[in-house]
């Protein structure tokens, strides 16, 4: 090829070739179409159970009847939002569902990394497996059963917390119909259940540390400890801020069936969630569009905060879902 | 700075015997390097020296200080890794000042060990960079200047360069070579590449399976190579090896392969051994190419043209024989090759039992 034809824009040469962009997509569908049908029963599960059912969300400002249909309802615009905000008890479950999420924040999100790293510190390779097993396992028991659990440990007759009390001469406690202990007791059942299964995730990024690093900071005088804190936690941090804006995404979301299992008319004041309120209102009650709106506050909520939290995350320390 | 001692090494993983009694010794100042293929043990046994590795027998001495059951940090030693082992989340600077930090230095003494550093290896400009967003050149002088700044007794390089392009290791090997006259430490340097090893040691340490084949200055181990694994191993290309016997023609040692002779040196160690095999190793920067009346004949199969010399590509006795030839500007005429002529002295001669060489040719035969 002589360098003058080297330098001549293809677009002016008739002679060569001419690939058009739908042959492109052509050529690349019938290329990957493995990948396509892979994919496929995601894109319908998505469509299905995510999408299609954002047409409803609509009712949350019509004065839906079920007799009327969606589309047969009369537009209400924000009238069911100005019941939300003037009605106390959607309110106090707005005010739960923050501190609630608040204190899972605080203690649940740093448990499973307190444990990863922690289990990264075991040398004994049965001990820490044995350890792995049995934290992880709680995980695979079905809420009901964990809430069963939960009662029977608080139960005021034959609890072991209450036996232990006992022990020291104090009186029973009624933990599970006291508002001050619900929260306390819920997020500690969620960290119970869930610490140890969701360490997987932070151990599988201290798996990907590289070994040099360490062996280097040997060489430099390091201890376990400082190792630790100056490389283990400074290299998993990518993960620690992706896991974090995902559980801000859900912040929202205060597990539903752990709430209705463990909590009572007794403890609602701190336990009614904004989840627990729309399942009364909307199912037991028949008001869908006031639980879609609520719903959709939720959902508005959860968005703006993991659109923030990921743009923070992406100013200061280059890390994102996106 | 110090020397390092190691005797009788040892380094087994369960009934695996990986390094089998190895006895070395560094000055001070000295730039050793371990040289041989992979899994030889050369790593490893640079890691014992580091205290990365136990030693499962022997004696390693720093500074005439025994220091097996010695942890690494105190140790005194900075090692450089060869995927360069910097902390991603850290700067530059940072990096730099990692070991001065852990070891609660002052924060003058660090910054200026920082700038010291930062000098030396022209870092400067890039102290505020992550090692992400440097090359990977800029990231092997940041790994050095990590070891720099520690000002350790000894240097340890674990296969620095092998991350790196072709014309950057060139680059980057001159550089070490510098750095270490500029600095004068004890130095030992793990590497698989003869290049390397040839171009940076004071002392080339051979190592293959587990064992120390020779030691000694790069020319002393490139032209009297104690074994045969040694004269394939150091030389590009390496030593031709043919096999031989031996046979005396007007009283000078000959040796005789697929029905052709070339003369040998005069040594004691030959005379008398008519009819044993040998192999005779021949370096192809020493022959001179013939087209007419050559003393041993090749058969020419594709000429290599690298610039100002050329490789010719041949087989004798049926075996892979490489000749390298200066091409003055043209290598055409070495397409007509048909032998080559070489001065007696310049051959080594193996025994081809053992792969040893035979005693007498101690003298550098440059």
């Amino acid at each position: 090829m002589s360098d003058e034809s080297a330098h001549t824009p293809a677009s002016t040469r008739p002679d060569l070739v001419k690939v058009t962009r739908g042959q492109r997509i052509v050529d690349h569908l019938k290329r990957e179409w493995q990948i396509y049908v892979m994919l496929l029963p995601t894109i319908v599960w998505f469509l299905v159970f995510l999408y299609k059912p954002m047409y409803g969300l609509q009712i949350a400002f019509k004065d839906y009847s079920i007799f009327r249909g969606v589309a047969g309802s009369p537009w209400v615009g924000w009238e069911h939002f100005q019941t939300l905000f003037t009605n106390d008890q959607f309110v106090r479950a707005v005010w739960n569902t923050i501190k609630i999420s608040a204190l899972n924040l605080l203690f649940g999100f740093p448990a499973p990394i307190i444990l990863a790293l922690m289990f990264n510190e075991i040398l004994h390779a049965s001990f820490k497996k044995t350890a792995q097993t049995i934290v992880y396992l709680p995980h695979f028991i079905s809420s009901v059963i964990i809430a069963g659990i939960v009662i029977t440990a608080f139960s005021p007759t034959a609890g072991i917390v209450n036996t232990i009390i006992g022990w020291f001469g104090l009186d029973p406690i009624y933990f599970l119909t006291k508002p001050e202990w619900f929260r306390p007791i819920f997020v500690g059942t969620g960290i119970w259940q869930e610490a140890g299964f969701g360490s997987i995730v932070f151990l599988a990024a201290i798996a990907g540390v590289s070994p040099t690093l360490y062996e280097s900071a040997v060489v430099d005088g390091a201890n376990r400890w400082q190792m630790m804190w100056k490389i283990t936690i400074p290299s998993i941090m990518p993960t620690i801020l992706i896991m974090l804006i995902i559980r801000i995404g859900n912040i929202m979301e205060v597990s539903f069936e752990l709430v209705i299992l463990l909590y009572q008319p007794a403890t609602y004041s701190t336990a009614d969630v904004v989840n627990t309120w729309v399942y009364r209102q909307g199912l037991q009650s028949g008001q869908y569009d006031l639980a879609a709106a609520a719903g959709l506050f939720n959902a508005v909520v959860a968005f703006v905060l993991v659109m923030t939290a990921n743009t923070l995350s992406r100013r200061y320390s280059r890390t994102s879902l996106w | 700075m110090a020397g390092v001692k190691l005797e009788s090494i040892f380094k087994r993983y369960g009934a695996v015997e990986v390094v089998h009694g190895i006895d070395l010794n560094v000055d001070e100042k000295e730039f050793v390097v371990l040289v041989g293929p992979s899994g030889c043990g050369k790593s490893t046994t640079l890691r014992m020296i580091a205290g990365l590795e136990e030693i499962s027998d022997g004696q390693v001495t720093i500074d005439n200080r025994v220091v097996n059951r010695v942890a690494p940090k105190d140790r005194d030693v900075a090692m450089v890794f060869q995927n360069y082992a910097l902390y991603p989340h850290l700067n530059v600077a940072d990096n730099i000042a990692f070991g001065l930090r852990i070891r609660k230095e002052s924060k003058e003494k660090i910054q200026k060990s920082i700038d010291e550093v930062g000098a030396i290896l022209g870092l400067t400009e890039y102290l505020e960079r992550r090692p992400a967003d440097l090359s990977g050149g800029q990231r092997q002088r940041v790994a050095m200047g990590r070891a720099i700044v520690r000002d350790p007794k000894v240097f340890l390089f674990d296969e620095p360069l092998s991350n790196l392009d072709a014309k950057l290791r060139t680059q980057m090997r001159a550089e070490i070579k510098r750095l270490h006259k500029r600095l004068g430490a004890t130095s030992i340097y793990v590497t698989h590449d003869q290049v390397e090893a040839m171009t940076l040691a004071d002392r080339i340490v051979v190592m293959n399976d587990g064992n120390i084949e020779q030691v000694g200055t790069p020319m002393e181990l490139f032209l009297n190579p104690a074994n045969t694994f040694v004269a394939s191993f150091l030389g590009a290309p390496p030593m031709n090896m043919v096999k031989a016997v031996l046979a005396a023609s007007d009283n000078a040692p000959v040796a005789e392969f697929a029905g052709q002779r070339i003369p040998l040196p005069s040594l004691d160690a030959l005379s008398g051994k008519a009819g044993k095999e040998v192999i005779v190793g021949i370096r192809p920067e020493y022959m001179r190419p013939e087209v007419e009346n050559p003393t041993v004949n090749i058969e020419l199969e594709l000429v290599e043209t690298l610039g100002s010399e050329a490789l010719l590509h041949a087989t004798l006795a049926g075996e892979p024989f490489v000749i390298k030839a200066e091409t003055q500007g043209n290598a055409a005429h070495l397409n007509a090759v048909k032998g080559f002529n070489i001065a007696p002295e310049k051959i080594r001669i193996f025994d081809a039992a053992t792969g040893r060489a035979f005693a007498g040719q101690d003298k550098p035969a440059a």
